[in-house]
C-alpha cells in the first residue's frame, strides 16, 4: 500500500514475464504427461471417454477462470487506493439483485454442459456392452497383489492380466482381505474391489499393447507396492496364450545335482536390509515392454539352461514348503494363499510388478522380501511362521526353477 | 448476559463447593479455570497453531519421502503414519480449533454479547478438545512400539479416514487404531458441545437490534458451521462406536467373516466427512466476507445472498457425500445422483466468489495484509472449486478419484482456502486480541512466501494425478514420468513450511512487539472495533443497541445517539455481573482423558488391574463427579464497575 500502481509497472512486467515463462515451461514439460500410467493418454474406449469428459470440465472451468478471474484481476488493479485519495469512503452500495440472478442462470447453464456428458458417461461405463460376446475376469484383490481367473477358460494367473483387443471385458471384482481398487489408467478409471460386495466393470484395448497399472485405495504397509500389468493380444495371440495357460507348468528332465552348495543348517540366518532398492527402472530390457513379454512367452531354446540346477530348485520349492501357499500345476503344488506359479516363467515382473522379472530380481525378492515389499504374508507367515532358512545357492536354484515355468 | 444478573440473586443457599471457585485472573490457575470466552479463544488458537506446526512437520516428512523416486526418508509402516496423522492433525487439531478460536473470541463481541451462553461448558469444550489431542498424540510415544514393529510408537496408520476394514483387528492388531478411534471421539465430543453453545449464543444473547439478518456474515457462518458439526458428527460417533465394539467386544458391523459391511463405514464416514468439509471451509467464507468489505471500504455486495448461499450449501453439504465414492460401485442411479448435487452445490460456491468481487467493485482497496491473505483466498479457493467441479463428473473422477489430482484440489481448497483465510483472521484480529499490530512489511513478505510455496507444492499434483499417481504410496519408481513434479513439490513444500513457520514468528513477535493498535486500527465495520483493544473482561460497558448492519461503521458514520439499551443504568448502579471461574470443566474433561486412555490401552491395563474395566470406570466416575458438582455449584459470579462508580469488585454470590 502506498506506492501507485504506476510506479510498479516495471517490475510488475518483469514478474508477468517471469511468470508466462514458467508457464511455458510448464507447458512444455508438464502438460506431456505421457507415463506409463497417464490418464490422459487413452488407449480403450472406457478411459476415451472419462478423459474427454475431464477435457470437457477443463475447458469449462478455463473459460470461467478466464471471465471471472479477469473481473476479479481487473476490479484489483482498477478500484485499489491511490495515494493522494481523499479519506470519503466510496459508495455504499449493497448489491444488485439483477446481476446477482444473472450470475446464478449463466453458472446453471455452465453445469448443464458438464452434466449431460456426465450422465451419459455414467451409464457408458456402467454396462458392459455385447454382454454376451464380452469376456469375463475375475479379479482378486490380496495383500497386496492380483489374482485373475478367466472361467470361462478355466484360467488362473496372477499380476499380468491378459485380455484381447477384438471384444469388451467384462471385469469382476471380489477382495479376499481388505478393500483395494482396480486401476489401469490408459484403459479405464478404476473401480474398488470391497469385501462382501461384488462390483463389476469394463474396459477395452484399442490395440495390442502393455498397460501399467497400480492398486488405488490405501490397503496398508505395502500399497504402494500393489501393482500390475494388462497385455492386450489379437485374437490369434490371445488364442495362443489361453491354450499355453492351460497347459501343466513346463518340466525340465533332468537328474538332481549331486551338490548344490551348502545346507541350509550350515547357513546363519540371514540378516536381511529393510531398504528398498531402486526397482523397474526399465533398464532391464533394451527392448519396449510389449515386445519383451511376446520374447518372455518364448520356450528356451535346448541346451541354454541347467536342467540340473533346475531340477534342485523343483525339489528345493518342495522341501522348504513353498507349495503350501502357491500352485504348480502338474508340479504337486497346489497352494491357493499366494500367486499361482505355473507359468511364472513368462511373466514380465514379479512380486506384483514391483521388480522386473530377472534372475538378479529374483534372487532379490526371494532372499529379502520383507525389503521388496514390507509387511507381506511370504515372509511375516511363511519365512517368519515356518522358519524358512535359504542359502544364496538355494535361491539360485529356485531362481532358475522358477524361470523354467514358462 | 443480562439474564445472569439474576441468577446471582436466585443463587441455592446450599450450593456444593467442594472445590472453591478459582480467583486467579493470570498464570496456569487463571487459565485453567477461565470460562471468559476470549481466554478460550486464545487457548484455541495456541494450540492449534501449535498443531498446525506439528502437522506441517509431518507433511514435509512425506514431501521428503517423495522428492525421488524410491525415497529412503521413511520406510514403508512410518510413511503410513505420518500421512495417517498429518490428515487427522490437520482437520481436527489445525484448522477446526483455530477455526473455534474464532468462534469462541468473536461471536460475543460480534453480536454485543458479555459471553456465550455457557460459559462453563464453553471451558469443557476447550479441555475436552486439549485432551482428545493430546491423547492422539501420545501414540507417538517411541516406546510403545511392540517388538518387531517398523514405524514410530503406535501411531495410527488407517488414514485419517479410517476405512473399514483395514480397522479390524485382524489387519490392524496394534494400539494405533484404537489411539484414533477414542482421539476422534474426544474431539467429537468438544465439537458438538462447542457448536450447541454457539448455536445458543447466537440465537439468544443478540444485543436488542441486532436482528439475525444484520449479523455479521462471520457469525452466520458460525451458526451454519455450529449446525453441520452437530448434524455431522453423530454419524462419526456412531460409526466409531461400532467400530470400538467390534474392535473390543466382538460385535461385526464391520468384520466380514461375520458378515458385515465395511461398505457402510464408508456411507457414515462421509455423511461426517462431507459436511465435514464445509465445517471447515464456512468459517472460512465468513473470515473473508467480513475482511473484504472492511479494506473495500465498503459493505459487503448481496449480503441476504451470501447468508443464504452459506446456508444453502450447509444443507446441500449433506447431499453429496457419496462423491466420495462414485468408484465404490454405487451403480448409476446414485452416482447420477450424487453427481448432479455435487453440481448444484458449485452454484451457491459460485455465488459467493461473484459477491466478493462484488464488494471489491468501486471500493478503494486497500491491500493491507489481512487483505492479501483474503485475495489470495479468493484466487485459490476458485482453483479448488474448479477441480471440484471436474470431480463432480463422475467419470472423469474415476481417473482423479484417489490420485494426487484430488490431494492437489483438496490442498487448494484447505491450504489456499482455509488456511489462507485463517492467516487472514489472525492477522485481522490480532489488534484486536492482542492490542498490537502486525508490521507490513514481514507481512506481506510471508504472504508471497507461502503463496509461492504453496502454488509450487500443490500444483504439480494436478499433473502427477493424471499422470497416474496414486495417492497414500510411500514410494514410487523412477520410469513413470513422476519425477520431476514430486521433486518440484517438495521444493515448494519446504518454502511453504518456511513460510508458515516465518508468519507464526512474526505473529508471535507482534504479540509482544508490534505496534500499539487503539481499538479501532482498520476502520472496521463491526461492533468489536467499538471496543479497546484488547476488550476488557466484561466485553462492553454497557450493552449496544444495534440500529444497522455494519452497526459500527453506522455509528461512526451518523450523528444520532444511540439509544441506551434499558439494563444500562442498572449496571452503572450495581455493576456488570460476571460469571465465576470453575475446576469443574477441566476436570470432566480430565475424566474423558482417563477414560478414553483407558479404552485405548486395554490391554497393558488387563497386565496391571487384572481387568481392562478398571480404568474407563474410574474415568468415567470423574466425568459424573465432575459434572455433579459442576451442576450443584452456585452460579456464583462477581460484578465489575466499568464506569469506576460502585464498590469496586463485588464477589460471590450473595450479593444484593
Amino acid at each position: 500500500m502506498g506506492r501507485s500502481s504506476s510506479s510498479r509497472t516495471p517490475t510488475f512486467r518483469r514478474l508477468a514475464a517471469l511468470g508466462l515463462a514458467a508457464l511455458a515451461l510448464i507447458g512444455c514439460t508438464g502438460f506431456q504427461m505421457s507415463g506409463p500410467q497417464s490418464t490422459l493418454l487413452t488407449e480403450g474406449p472406457v478411459a476415451r471417454m472419462q478423459t474427454g469428459l475431464f477435457y470437457i470440465t477443463l475447458w469449462v472451468t478455463v473459460f470461467i477462470f478466464i471471465t471471472v478471474g479477469g473481473v476479479l484481476a481487473y476490479a484489483q488493479l482498477k478500484f485499489r487506493a491511490k495515494p493522494g485519495d481523499d479519506d470519503t469512503p466510496p459508495e455504499q452500495s449493497h448489491g444488485h439483485p439483477l446481476v446477482e440472478m444473472g450470475l446464478i442462470v449463466a453458472s446453471t447453464l455452465l453445469l448443464v454442459i458438464i452434466a449431460i456428458p456426465t450422465v451419459k458417461g455414467i451409464a457408458f461405463q456402467e454396462d458392459t456392452p455385447d454382454r454376451e460376446n464380452a469376456l469375463v475376469v475375475k479379479v482378486t484383490g490380496y495383500q497386496w497383489w492380483f489374482k485373475f481367473e478367466y472361467p470361462e477358460l478355466g484360467i488362473v494367473t496372477a499380476n499380468e492380466m491378459v485380455i484381447p483387443t477384438d471384444r469388451p471385458v467384462h471385469i469382476e471384482l471380489r477382495t479376499i482381505d481388505v478393500i483395494h481398487s482396480f486401476w489401469v489408467p490408459r484403459l479405464a478409471g478404476k473401480k474398488d474391489l470391497i469385501p462382501n460386495r461384488a462390483n463389476h466393470m469394463w474396459l477395452q484395448a484399442d490395440q495390442p499393447g502393455y498397460y501399467w497399472a497400480q492398486c488405488a485405495e490405501y490397503c496398508g504397509e505395502s500399497h504402494a507396492n500393489m501393482k500390475f500389468r494388462v497385455v492386450s493380444l489379437d485374437p490369434t495371440d490371445f488364442a495362443a496364450w489361453s491354450q499355453r495357460q492351460l497347459a501343466d507348468a513346463r518340466t525340465v528332465a533332468a537328474p538332481v545335482a549331486a551338490t548344490t552348495g551348502l545346507d541350509a543348517a550350515d547357513m546363519p540366518r540371514f540378516q536381511l536390509a529393510s531398504a528398498k532398492p531402486a526397482g523397474t527402472e526399465g533398464a532391464s530390457y533394451a527392448e519396449s515392454p510389449f515386445a519383451h513379454w511376446q520374447m518372455m512367452q518364448a520356450e528356451p531354446t535346448a541346451g541354454s539352461e541347467d536342467a540340473a540346477l533346475i531340477a534342485r530348485g523343483h525339489q528345493l520349492f518342495q522341501q522348504k514348503s513353498c507349495g503350501a501357499c502357491h500352485t504348480v500345476r502338474g508340479h504337486g503344488s497346489m497352494g491357493n494363499i499366494g500367486p499361482d506359479l505355473t507359468h511364472f516363467g513368462a511373466r514380465t515382473t514379479l512380486a506384483a510388478a514391483v521388480l522386473d522379472n530377472t534372475s538378479e530380481n529374483l534372487h532379490r525378492w526371494l532372499i529379502d522380501p520383507n525389503g521388496v515389499k514390507p509387511g507381506n504374508i511370504m515372509w511375516k507367515q511363511g519365512y517368519v511362521g515356518y522358519n524358512i532358512q535359504l542359502t544364496s545357492a538355494d535361491v539360485d536354484a529356485l531362481v532358475a526353477y522358477l524361470h523354467s515355468l514358462k | 448476559m443480562d439474564s445472569a444478573l439474576h441468577h446471582g440473586a436466585a443463587a441455592p443457599a446450599s450450593a456444593i463447593t467442594l472445590l472453591p471457585r478459582p480467583r486467579a485472573k493470570t498464570g496456569l490457575l487463571g487459565w485453567l479455570t477461565t470460562v471468559d470466552h476470549k481466554k478460550i479463544g486464545i487457548l484455541y488458537a495456541i494450540s492449534a497453531v501449535f498443531f498446525l506446526l506439528v502437522g506441517g512437520l509431518e507433511a514435509l516428512l512425506i514431501r521428503l519421502q517423495l522428492m525421488v523416486p524410491n525415497g529412503t526418508v521413511l520406510n514403508a509402516e512410518t510413511y503410513n503414519q505420518m500421512f495417517t496423522m498429518h490428515g487427522t492433525t490437520m482437520v481436527f487439531l489445525a484448522v477446526m480449533p483455530l477455526s473455534a478460536a474464532f468462534f469462541n473470541y468473536l461471536t460475543p463481541l460480534m453480536i454485543g454479547a458479555r459471553d456465550v451462553a455457557f460459559p462453563r461448558m464453553n471451558a469443557f469444550s476447550f479441555w475436552t478438545f486439549f485432551a482428545g489431542a493430546v491423547l492422539l498424540n501420545l501414540s507417538w510415544l517411541p516406546m510403545l512400539a511392540p517388538e518387531g514393529y517398523t514405524g514410530i510408537g503406535q501411531a495410527p496408520a488407517v488414514g485419517w479416514f479410517g476405512y473399514a476394514n483395514h480397522t479390524s483387528t485382524t489387519y490392524t492388531p496394534g494400539l494405533g487404531t484404537d489411539f484414533w478411534i477414542v482421539g476422534l471421539q474426544l474431539l467429537g465430543v468438544a465439537s458438538v458441545v462447542a457448536s450447541l453453545n454457539f448455536i445458543v449464543t447466537i440465537i439468544n444473547l443478540r444485543a436488542p437490534g441486532m436482528t439475525m439478518m444484520r449479523l455479521p456474515v462471520f457469525v452466520w457462518m458460525t451458526l451454519v458451521t455450529s449446525f453441520l458439526v452437530i448434524l455431522a458428527f453423530p454419524a462419526i460417533t456412531i460409526a466409531l462406536v461400532e467400530l470400538m465394539f467390534d474392535r473390543s467386544f466382538g460385535t461385526n458391523f464391520f468384520e466380514v467373516a461375520k458378515g458385515g459391511q465395511p461398505i457402510l463405514w464408508q456411507h457414515l464416514f462421509w455423511v461426517f466427512g462431507h459436511p465435514e468439509v464445509y465445517i471447515l471451509i464456512l468459517p472460512a467464507m465468513g473470515i473473508v466476507s467480513e475482511i473484504l468489505p472492511t479494506f473495500s471500504r465498503k459493505p459487503l455486495f448481496g449480503y441476504p445472498i451470501i447468508v443464504f448461499s452459506g446456508a444453502c450449501i450447509g444443507f446441500l453439504g449433506f447431499a453429496v457425500w457419496s462423491h466420495h465414492m462414485f468408484t465404490t460401485g454405487m451403480g448409476k442411479v446414485a452416482n447420477t445422483a450424487f453427481a448432479l448435487a455435487t453440481m448444484t452445490i458449485a452454484v451457491p460456491t459460485g455465488v459467493k466468489i461473484f459477491n466478493w468481487i462484488g464488494t471489491l467493485w468501486k471500493g478503494k482497496i486497500q491491500t493491507r495484509v489481512p487483505m492479501v491473505y483474503a485475495l489470495g483466498f479468493i484466487w485459490m479457493f476458485m482453483m479448488g472449486g474448479f477441480t471440484g467441479i471436474m470431480h463432480s463428473a463422475a467419470p472423469a473422477d474415476a481417473q482423479q478419484q484417489d490420485s494426487y489430482f484430488v490431494v492437489a484440489h483438496f490442498h487448494y481448497v484447505l491450504i489456499g482456502g482455509s488456511i489462507f483465510s485463517l492467516l487472514a483472521g489472525l492477522y485481522y484480529w490480532l489488534p484486536k486480541m492482542s492490542g498490537r499490530i502486525a508490521s507490513e512489511g514481514p507481512g506481506k513478505l510471508g504472504f508471497w512466501t507461502v503463496f509461492i510455496g504453496f502454488n509450487v507444492a500443490f500444483f504439480p499434483m494436478h499433473f502427477l494425478g493424471l499422470n497416474g499417481m496414486p495417492r497414500r504410496i510411500y514410494t514410487y519408481d523412477g520410469n513413470l514420468d513422476w519425477n520431476l513434479w514430486n521433486f518440484v513439490s517438495t521444493c515448494g513444500a519446504l518454502v511453504l513450511g518456511l513460510g508458515i513457520f516465518g508468519v507464526v514468528c512474526h505473529i508471535v513477535y507482534s504479540i509482544f512487539k508490534g505496534a500499539p493498535a487503539g481499538g479501532d486500527p482498520w476502520h472496521g465495520r463491526t461492533l468489536e472495533w467499538s471496543l479497546p483493544s484488547p476488550p476488557p473482561e466484561h466485553n462492553f460497558d454497557t450493552i449496544p443497541v444495534v440500529r444497522a448492519r455494519d452497526v459500527h461503521w453506522h455509528d461512526k458514520h451518523t450523528s444520532e445517539p444511540a439509544p441506551e439499551h434499558p439494563t444500562a443504568q442498572h449496571e452503572r448502579e450495581h455493576g456488570v455481573h460476571m460469571p465465576d471461574q470453575s475446576w469443574y470443566p477441566a476436570l470432566a474433561s480430565f475424566g474423558l482423558f482417563i477414560l478414553g486412555s483407558g479404552m485405548v490401552f486395554k490391554p497393558k491395563f488387563v497386565a496391571i488391574f487384572g481387568h481392562w474395566s478398571i480404568v474407563p470406570i474410574l474415568g468415567a466416575c470423574i466425568v459424573v463427579m465432575a459434572s455433579w458438582l459442576w451442576a450443584l455449584e452456585s452460579p456464583g459470579g462477581y460484578h465489575v464497575h466499568p464506569n469506576g462508580g460502585g464498590a469496586g469488585h463485588g464477589r460471590g454470590g450473595k450479593h444484593h
